[in-house]
């Protein structure tokens, strides 16, 4: 293949990771990964750096429009961060002690289970709003966004400690295999802390660019990050995701959860097949 | 514009991410312009080839002084490099803002919060891969 015709390949192919990315809030890895490993054989600890970049770009990119519009919780995300950034940094510092395969394995399934609790809230456009009490007081949990029929939606969320739990462990899987901290984020503040699914979805996607730059200077400095390969990749996922949060701020809570909800299905399946070997 | 008001919060962190993304990837495009006309029509075997015993694994100088000549004698790969440094700092510099923008509300607890992410990152970002046993 040549140089011209694999930068417009990966270019196209990540206009469409940025848009799937930013609106299920989980970044452009998932679909840049497979691509690379499997349809052009490119080494895994490429894909992983590419990842690293696909998913900073998903999120700097598609945050900018949804914190303008103010559909991204900043106090839960900056809240939250502190839990994602200490579990980057604990699965790093564990990588060498763990078998990743049984890990991919274990959390694969794990994705596989919350996809219940997810299906069962399909048609579920805003959940009814918990009382604000506590810590979740204390912090200043709670938000308004506009939609865009002129609706104002004003909300509440409840069970921090939890939402902080999951995700710590959404930060470890980063720190550990470089994916699947996104899921675990969105489902963090979807099933404990009980937002509405935009408001989940955009501020995961808030705060992956940071759990993902925590871990972007080792894999930098070791030569992980190849230009050929990430240069296409960053100005896709940049297209991609301005596109793929216009079409969140028009779109309902239901399909945006629809939406997850596949994604999330993907995202499981990568983990499994790849923990059991038939993916790189 | 009035750093005190809640509202503008939104609007700083929004435009830092902006301008972040934006500075990117015009590096990038200069980048991958160069890229183009020197290489377009090589083959991608040898700049795709993952090299395990050696590292860079992907055979680019990153290090401050390799990029350094790399981005003076016009390498289209370390302006490339460039670009995904700019996109690193990008969310971290909406961490270091953020701090500010809460001390300008005066709300401490996220003052500390934010803070405490803040050096987190530094940590994760400029000590961890020189830490022995970590990322192995």
């Amino acid at each position: 293949m040549f140089v011209a015709d694999f930068v417009l390949l990966m270019f196209l192919v990540s206009i469409f990771a940025g848009i799937f990315g930013s609106i299920a809030g989980l970044g452009g890895g998932i679909v840049v990964i497979p691509v690379l490993t499997i349809l052009l054989g490119v080494d895994i600890h490429f894909a992983i750096g590419a990842s690293i970049v696909a998913i900073i770009g998903t999120s700097s990119g598609a945050a900018s429009t949804y914190v303008k519009d103010k559909v991204t919780n900043l106090r839960v995300g900056m809240f939250l961060e502190l839990a994602s950034a200490s579990g980057a940094i604990i699965g790093a510092a564990v990588a060498a002690y763990t078998n990743s395969a049984a890990l991919e394995f274990i959390f694969g399934c794990i994705l596989l289970i919350t996809l219940v609790p997810m299906v069962m809230k399909i048609g579920e456009e805003i959940p009814k709003s918990p009382e604000l009490k506590g810590l979740s007081k204390r912090l200043g949990l709670k938000g308004s966004y506009t939609e865009t029929d002129g609706r104002i939606i004003n909300y509440n969320s409840t069970r921090p400690v939890e939402g902080l739990a999951g995700t710590l462990v959404a930060g470890i899987l980063s720190g550990l295999l470089g994916i699947g901290g996104g899921a675990f984020k969105v489902l963090s503040m979807d099933l404990a802390m009980k937002l509405p699914m935009k408001v989940s979805t955009t501020t995961s996607n808030f705060m992956i660019g940071v759990t993902a730059a925590a871990s972007a200077g080792i894999y930098f400095a070791r030569g992980d990050v190849d230009p050929l390969i990430v240069a296409p990749v960053a100005l896709g996922i940049f297209i991609g995701a301005a596109l793929g949060a216009r079409i969140l701020l028009r779109s309902r809570n239901t399909t945006i959860r629809k939406a997850f909800a596949v994604v999330l299905a993907i995202a499981a399946l990568e983990m499994i097949l790849s923990a059991a070997g038939v993916l790189p | 514009m009035n750093l005190k008001d809640p509202e503008s919060m939104n609007q700083v962190i929004g435009k830092v991410l902006r301008y972040g993304v934006i500075l990117s990837a015009l590096i990038v495009i200069l980048g991958t312009i160069g890229l183009m006309v020197s290489n377009g029509t090589s083959e991608t075997g040898g700049y795709l080839a993952y090299n395990p015993s050696a590292v860079p694994h992907d055979g680019i100088d990153v290090s401050p002084a390799g990029l350094l000549h790399g981005l003076v004698t016009f390498s289209a790969f370390s302006w490339i490099e460039l670009g995904v440094v700019v996109l690193i700092a990008t969310p971290v510099s909406r961490v270091l803002i953020s701090v500010f923008l809460f001390a300008a509300e005066k709300d401490r607890l996220y003052v500390m919060i934010t803070a405490v992410v803040l050096a987190l990152l530094l940590f994760s970002i400029l000590a961890t891969p020189s830490i022995p046993g970590f990322h192995a």
